[in-house]
């Protein structure tokens, strides 16, 4: 786990009480966050356990059912320009505008943000030489990889080298190299005092990068803190975090039976 | 693989293309969900919205088949109204022209989604034989034309079998009708791959873009003509008959070789009985001729079809970047910019910008009937051209797509979209108020008001453009037929701002009949408007 440099008393994301409903559906139920300066929270659990729901309501884009939020001391349903100004924000499924090319999607996203062009110039070199995007930096978005399109939404959120990023599974579909870009940048992040909100499902990612981990499970923080808190809570000393995971959201016995059943019907049939 | 089996099959890439189209007007239904008003609403509309695809292209393929019958059948109205049989060779020929276009825009609404082949990916994962699978593609491709195709072809044949009478004459529509559509869904899928090949291939080339401008155009150009056609066919339909029938002039032997033209007049020789054997014979050796080209753009089709769902149908050319420089420019400018770029890359948002084009053009058209630049013809004229003006906004709205859902996580007010939005459709009618200035040089003006009304209108415009889009920003709707009524709504409250200095100016004339005082009421009635609209902006 990476040590963040946390001075400040002040968190950048808090969350109070937060709760989303979509009809009947909770998808959150009385989230309560506190991400301080220099802090990589990582947002662990599985599919459908709210982590995006949750990463919508911070950035405004969801109003909470109940509860408050504060974004660098703004709330997102008073202050909602200020508070995405100060956000960078990557989805989990990269939406850009297909028919523009980076280029062109940059230069929209840095005339919104107001940057000045030298020193956004600058930046989007950096990042876009680290993530190889000579061959495509003008080639209309929809004709490249995931990956690719990852790689774009990731230089975008950082052009403006907000306080804040909000990565909602940023790592998915991102070779090996671009996987370590992006930690080391979000490492530096944390070190120059910013604030990271990184969801996750992949333990590893969570385990290697995270200073602190929320247990997210139907909508709802199970347990939170360092990996050795979450350790402590399971009443165990070692494990990793996969164990760890299991045993607090129940489902260690399920997944043995699972795997037991799934074993039985496979090993069963040859193959053809 | 069965035919039957292989048709069911086909549902699937059929269904996906149809979900894409529909996921591509997402922007335009939920841009509602944009404030703080409503946010998390399209988590809800999506479930919805996937299971009604389906069901809204069945829909939308039945209104466009029913109205492409309306438009097929409306030549043969003067067939009806005057005498049946002089009339029936240019009633044909413009009836296999209007299906044509009509057929040939609607399908490169569809074609655009069809042509870059990931719809087919779903299936292509699956153990199916090369020739099932193109089988599948072709099946998937003719649903998403097969109403409209059909019921031009039945309108055109049962029409062509009641004004004749004549089996052989049936017949031979039947034939022409099936040319027709070939043809149409032939122009229709190369226009939508050479449009899609130009935007996939990328880069910065000023050849491309020059392209996709004359592309464009075209577009725009045809549905002009269409509506030229389907409005005045009592008008050309009598023209067109002398020049078909007339025997001496080359020109005339030339249309009669021209398709369809030839298809009429064969058509309109079984009939009539006093038709010279050459006219016959070089209208049927044309027709044979255009049989043999049907015969080589069906080959072409399939082998495009084939082609799309084997290898991906677009040859993309990477194009080495010299430099990650932007150029940032202030916020409003930056979104125009973005939404000229979006809305000209999309083939079904691309013709809005020929609107001055067509604007023009339709005031052209109607001043030209008369010796002097009448203040009545003007605001009349402007009036039709605002209608167009006034479609834009809701098309910039429809051409964000699922890029929306990234402009909002960005720090841009509402207020900055909506005048974005507003400017560049009032931009796209100054055009109108310019091309009158340039017109009264060449026709006198029969007063000073005839030329400074369309600036008036051009305020108008703005105003109503602000008003159109702030309404529909605070509306959500499920569904697309309630985006279509909710549209529609908007466009009327546009319709009206526009109307309203019109009604002023000719209120105030016939009771005063003072042209200074009428066209001072008429601005104040526009300024009024544009206070109005500012005040809803800044609401």
């Amino acid at each position: 786990m990476q040590s963040g440099v946390s001075v400040a008393t002040e968190p950048l994301i808090e969350t109070f009480g937060l709760t989303k409903k979509f009809g009947s559906v909770r998808a959150l139920t009385d989230l309560n966050l506190r991400v301080m300066p220099g802090e990589i929270y990582g947002l662990l659990g599985p599919n459908g356990a709210g982590k995006t729901t949750a990463i919508k309501t911070i950035l405004g884009l969801l109003e909470p059912t109940s509860g408050w939020l504060k974004i660098a001391g703004f709330s997102p349903t008073k202050n909602l320009i200020e508070v995405k100004s100060k956000i960078g924000y990557v989805a989990e499924n990269p939406i850009v505008y297909d028919s523009l090319s980076p280029r062109d999607f940059l230069e929209f996203v840095a005339s919104i943000r107001k940057l000045n062009q030298a020193k956004t110039n600058a930046t989007i070199a950096h990042l876009a030489n680290a993530f190889d995007m000579t061959q495509y930096f003008d080639s209309p978005i929809a004709t490249l990889s995931h990956g690719m399109k990852q790689k774009v939404a990731l230089i975008a959120s950082f052009i403006h080298q907000p306080p804040i990023l909000l990565f909602d599974e940023a790592l998915n579909g991102l070779d090996a190299k671009s996987s370590r870009i992006v930690k080391d940048l979000v490492s530096f992040q944390a070190q120059k005092g910013g604030a990271v909100l990184f969801s996750t499902h992949i333990m590893e990612v969570a385990e290697k990068i995270c200073n602190r981990i929320g247990v997210i499970h139907q909508g709802k923080v199970i347990a939170e803190g360092t990996l050795e808190q979450l350790r402590g809570k399971t009443g165990g000393n070692d494990g990793t975090l996969e164990e760890v995971f299991l045993k607090l959201t129940h489902e260690e016995a399920e997944v043995a039976d699972t795997s037991k059943m799934l074993r039985e019907a496979f090993l069963e049939n040859e193959i053809v | 693989m069965k035919l039957s089996e292989a048709w069911q099959l086909s549902r699937i890439p059929y269904g996906e293309v149809v979900y894409r189209s529909i996921a591509e007007e997402k922007g335009r239904m939920w841009w509602g969900a944009f404030g703080r008003n409503h946010p998390g609403k399209e988590i809800q509309d999506e479930l919805e919205l996937t299971k009604r695809a389906l069901r809204i292209a069945k829909f939308d393929k039945l209104v466009v088949a029913i109205f492409n019958i309306v438009v097929s059948a409306a030549p043969f109205a003067s067939s009806f109204l005057g005498a049946p049989v002089l009339n029936l060779s240019s009633s044909i020929s413009l009836s296999l022209a209007i299906t044509f276009g009509f057929t040939m825009l609607y399908a490169i609404q569809t074609l655009s989604a069809f042509v870059n082949a990931e719809p087919s990916v779903l299936l292509s994962t699956l153990p199916i034989g090369r020739d099932d699978f193109s089988l599948i593609t072709i099946f998937s491709f003719i649903r998403s034309i097969d109403y409209m195709v059909i019921g031009s072809i039945l309108s055109q044949v049962i029409l062509t079998a009641y004004l004749t009478s004549s089996p052989i004459a049936t017949l031979i529509m039947l034939g022409a009708s099936a040319l027709n559509a070939v043809f149409a869904v032939a122009v229709a899928l190369w226009f939508s791959k050479v449009f899609q090949d130009n935007l996939l291939r990328g880069g910065r080339s000023k050849i491309n873009i020059v392209l996709r401008l004359i592309f464009i155009l075209m577009w725009g150009l045809l549905l002009v003509g269409v509506g030229l056609m389907f409005s005045v066919p009592l008008y050309i339909v009598p023209n067109l008959e002398t020049m078909l029938l007339s025997v001496g002039h080359i020109s005339n032997m030339l249309l009669r070789l021209l398709y369809p033209f030839s298809a009429g007049t064969v058509i309109g020789a079984t009939t009539y009985s006093n038709v010279p054997f050459t006219m016959i014979l070089q209208a049927a050796v044309a027709m044979v001729t255009y049989t043999l080209l049907a015969v080589m753009a069906s080959k072409w089709i399939l082998g495009t079809i084939k082609r799309i769902s084997k290898e991906g149908g677009v040859k993309i050319t990477r194009v080495t970047a010299k430099d990650f420089s932007v150029k940032t420019h202030r916020p409003l400018l930056g979104y125009i910019l973005k939404d000229l770029k979006v809305a000209s890359r999309n083939p079904a948002t691309a013709f809005f910008f020929v609107l001055p084009v067509i604007e023009t053009i339709i005031i052209a058209l109607l001043i030209s009937n008369f010796e002097t630049l009448r203040t009545s013809v003007v605001l009349v004229a402007t009036f039709m051209g605002g209608i167009f003006a006034l479609l834009l906004p809701l098309a910039l709205l429809s051409a964000e797509g699922r890029g929306l859902e990234y402009t909002k996580t960005l720090p841009i007010s509402s207020r900055r979209i909506i005048l974005s939005k507003a400017m560049l459709s009032t931009a796209t009618y100054v055009t109108v108020p310019l091309a009158l200035v340039g017109l009264s040089l060449v026709k006198p003006a029969a007063s000073f008001s005839a030329v400074l009304i369309p600036f008036l209108i051009t305020i108008a415009i703005a105003s109503a453009s602000i008003i159109e889009i702030k309404l529909f920003l605070g509306t959500v709707v499920k569904g697309k037929i309630n985006a279509i009524i909710n549209d529609l709504e908007k466009l009327v409250v546009g319709i009206f701002t526009i109307l309203i200095p019109e009604c002023a100016y000719a209120a105030s004339f016939l009771t005063t009949f003072d042209q200074s005082f009428s066209l001072l009421v008429m601005a104040g009635t526009v300024l009024v408007e544009l206070v109005v609209g500012f005040y809803v902006l800044r609401r």
